[in-house]
């Protein structure tokens, strides 16, 4: 009855958001749509790229305690699936919103001189190759898991241990792509060697966040027996650890920035410091660190699902916040927030929730023949 | 009744008896559980109801004063005590803070949480602990649960404790006494004590000593006196003209002083002396004189060098009527400037400076040509 609700509600939502798509292409123009679309999908492809690294991380480490709880970033892993053909359309935001794509953009030397590196057709090339090895490595990983519910062979497992070192540096490539090829190029003369250490971990956390997110949804309607207070505060534990990682990475990147003012690297702070964005800054350091940091600081609070489901969902907040403060600026404006943008947010939550709905009847809630699962459910802190 | 118990011990055979007997023992007698086991027993800090351990806090209220401290210190450091100006930053940048307190806030946090926790806490090293004197002790290390009775303070019933721990299935049971209550240390003790720490350094002074002087397998440690640097009378290899240190741009100008530009004596003429006529200037002028000036001028400015007649040149009587006529401003100019066979000595002496140098000189002159009018009206008479 209320799932009907729920699945009219969000179709609704998606045809709304749609519309809203449409109009912000007729009434404020491609370069709104674009740079709006480029958050989104970077939202929902690095949600689901820290699901598949929290999943090959467990399989990595040998890691036990999580395995219970492995079939919820396993099914979040999907988002990759979903949202990374949304690529292929926004090479169509080239020669809009990066400057290197443009002719009249090579004429700055520092740009010319990286031409080859940012032209379109590698450039591409470099986005086929991303999304090929991350479909190859969550057929692997995730589907291979779903299988070992009907079949319980443990022969999986060996197969993932010895795949997921493989895939750590896939993904440590992968991810650097992503925030030097999307984000970082938006200002093609910039660079920063940390910065896609940066994303990873804003990658990371945002996966922990899901993961979060979608245990408690799980526990809440008792589809997880046995998964208890200890293997929430083992997530809670993450959470904390990875706001402090988050924020000395960048913090570290601003530091040497500011401390050298070099001009070629100086003005990526300027353009994301000068005005209200300098203000937005503010906002993004209390939601991605200072208020998960300081509420999760109790023993007592890492465990506690009340006050994880908010702290994961700020996290989630404060990560597109993270990627609209690095990614909005390069089209020279102060901060937009308007019917384009909540249409865009509509449009993507709306479609990301329906199809996460779908996602979580995928295989059973915990991998049930995981010959790891039994060990697992005893874990104790 | 015995007053000299510290607690009545019952053995047990596994985790899960010692587990299941505590709400037993708990509704039969009063008094603090303690629990000993070979290993941790998870929950059982909840059943024994053992209170909170303060050293969460202790770590969080010591990190925040390790963070505040080292920015107190920074702040002092780099605001009053040496304020030096790094690549054009304010002296004041809470950037360059951020590092250290974050390394001091970790330092304090870790050694309140390891010492803390030790020696506050536990308040080790308890060498007569009376559980270290008891017969259980040699099983409980090894593979048998003991839950403990403590007197707290007031006297145990022995016997009833006892048959409440056989009837919550204990094994064994035994009554731990305190042990016979130490005696001050003699003085004997104290001089073994000293000795024992004299021939320790002694042996081991002596070890280390011949041993790095016949086995020097370490290279010396030679801080600073190892680096690329140039010596004095070298030439530098690095630049073309052979200096080491390179000239200032054109028009630099040192911190808090301006260049004389001043050229015309008739120019310097018109400049008044800025420092009032005090005591303090006058000191300092008189010290400053004495250093600079009074090798060729003579401690009296009279002319009459230090120096030997095989010098040449002949210094000025700076107490002659002619430059006792000189306005200021032209006696500022011959030190800034130099004059005849003087050079300049504006490498020597600040502006302040040479204005003091100047007043004392005035000092001088009116000493040497002392009228009696001069004198105070008592002498006088």
């Amino acid at each position: 009855m209320t799932g009907g609700l729920v699945r009219k509600a969000l179709a609704a939502g998606i045809l709304a958001g749609a519309a809203g798509l449409g109009g912000t292409i007729l009434w404020s123009g491609w370069e709104r749509f674009w740079i709006n679309w480029i958050v989104w999908f970077l939202f929902l492809l690095t949600v689901g790229l820290g699901c598949l690294f929290i999943v090959a991380l467990e399989h990595v480490v040998g890691a036990k305690w999580s395995v219970p709880l492995r079939r919820v970033p396993e099914r979040l892993s999907g988002l990759v699936l979903l949202v990374s053909p949304a690529m292929v359309p926004a090479l169509a935001s080239l020669p809009v919103l990066y400057s290197w794509a443009r002719p009249e953009g090579l004429t700055d030397p520092v740009v010319a001189a990286k031409a080859g590196w940012l032209n379109v057709p590698f450039f591409a090339a470099r986005a086929a190759g991303c999304i090929l090895l991350w479909f190859i490595a969550h057929r692997i990983l995730v589907r291979g898991s779903i299988r070992q519910d009907a079949d319980r062979d443990a022969r999986f497992n060996m197969r993932a241990r010895r795949f997921a070192p493989v895939f750590m540096v896939i993904f440590g490539v992968t991810i650097t792509l992503v925030a030097f090829d999307w984000i970082s190029s938006l200002a093609p003369a910039w660079y920063s060697d940390v910065f896609g250490i940066y994303v990873f971990a804003g990658t990371f956390l945002a996966g922990l966040a899901a993961t979060t997110l979608g245990v408690l949804y799980l526990t809440a309607r008792q589809r997880l027996p046995g998964v208890r207070a200890d293997h929430l505060y083992n997530l809670g534990g993450f959470l904390f650890a990875f706001t402090v990682f988050w924020s000395y990475i960048g913090f570290a990147q601003y530091m040497l920035m500011w401390y050298a003012n070099l001009p070629e690297e100086v003005f990526w702070y300027r353009d994301r410091l000068e005005g209200s964005w300098g203000v937005l800054l503010l906002v993004l350091a209390a939601v991605h660190f200072l208020v998960p940091f300081f509420v999760l600081i109790p023993r007592a609070a890492k465990g506690d699902p009340r006050k994880l489901l908010w702290v994961a969902g700020l996290m989630l907040l404060a990560h597109w916040l993270d990627l609209y403060w690095m990614i909005f600026p390069a089209i020279g404006r102060g901060p937009l927030l308007g019917w384009p943008e909540l249409s865009f947010a509509l449009f993507f939550v709306c479609t990301a929730l329906a199809w996460i709905g779908r996602a979580m009847r995928v295989g059973a809630d915990m991998p049930v023949g995981d010959p790891f699962l039994r060990e697992g459910l005893e874990f104790r802190l | 009744m015995n007053e000299r118990v510290f607690s009545v011990l019952g053995i047990f055979d596994g985790a899960q008896q010692l587990v299941d007997a505590v709400p037993v023992v708990k509704t039969r007698v009063s008094g603090r559980l303690e629990a000993y086991t070979p290993y941790p027993v998870h929950g059982i800090e909840d059943l024994l109801g053992l209170r909170k351990s303060p050293v969460a806090g202790m770590v969080l209220v010591m990190g925040v004063i390790g963070a505040l401290a080292a920015l107190a210190f920074e702040l002092w450091a780099s605001g009053i005590d040496y304020p030096i100006v790094t690549a054009g930053k304010p002296v004041l940048s809470w950037e360059a803070f951020v590092p250290i307190m974050f390394e001091v806030m970790v330092l304090f946090a870790c050694f309140t949480a390891g010492l803390g926790m030790l020696l506050l806490l536990n308040r080790l090293p308890m060498f007569r602990h009376p559980m270290l004197r008891s017969r259980a002790m040699a099983l409980i290390t090894r593979d048998k649960f003991a839950l403990a009775v403590e007197s707290e303070g007031a006297p145990l019933d022995v016997d009833a404790v006892a048959a409440a721990l056989r009837a919550a299935g204990a094994r064994m049971v035994e009554v731990v006494e305190l042990p016979e209550p130490a005696g001050p240390a003699s003085p004997r003790f104290f001089a073994r004590f000293a000795g024992a720490v004299a021939v320790a350094c002694l042996i081991a002074g002596t070890l280390v000593y011949w041993g790095v002087k016949l086995f020097p397998v370490t290279v010396p440690v030679v801080h600073m006196l190892d680096q690329p640097r140039l010596d004095a009378q070298r030439a530098s290899l690095w630049f073309r003209d052979g200096f080491g240190m390179r000239m200032p741009a054109a028009g630099t100008v040192a911190r808090g002083h301006m260049p004389y530009r001043v050229e015309r004596a008739e120019d310097a003429a018109l400049l008044v002396n800025p420092l009032p006529r005090s005591a303090a200037v006058l000191r300092r002028g008189r010290s400053l004189y004495a250093t600079y000036c009074s090798v060729c001028h003579g401690i009296l400015g009279d002319g009459v060098p230090t120096l030997t007649a095989a010098y040449g040149a002949r210094p000025a009587n700076l107490v002659s009527p002619q430059i006792t006529g000189y306005p200021d401003g032209l006696l500022y100019h011959a030190v800034a400037a130099g004059k005849n066979a003087m050079p300049s000595y504006a490498a020597d002496l600040t502006e302040d400076e040479r204005w003091a140098v100047i007043h004392y000189v005035r000092a001088l002159q009116r000493a040497l040509n002392a009228r009696d009018s001069d004198l105070p009206q008592e002498v006088a008479k």
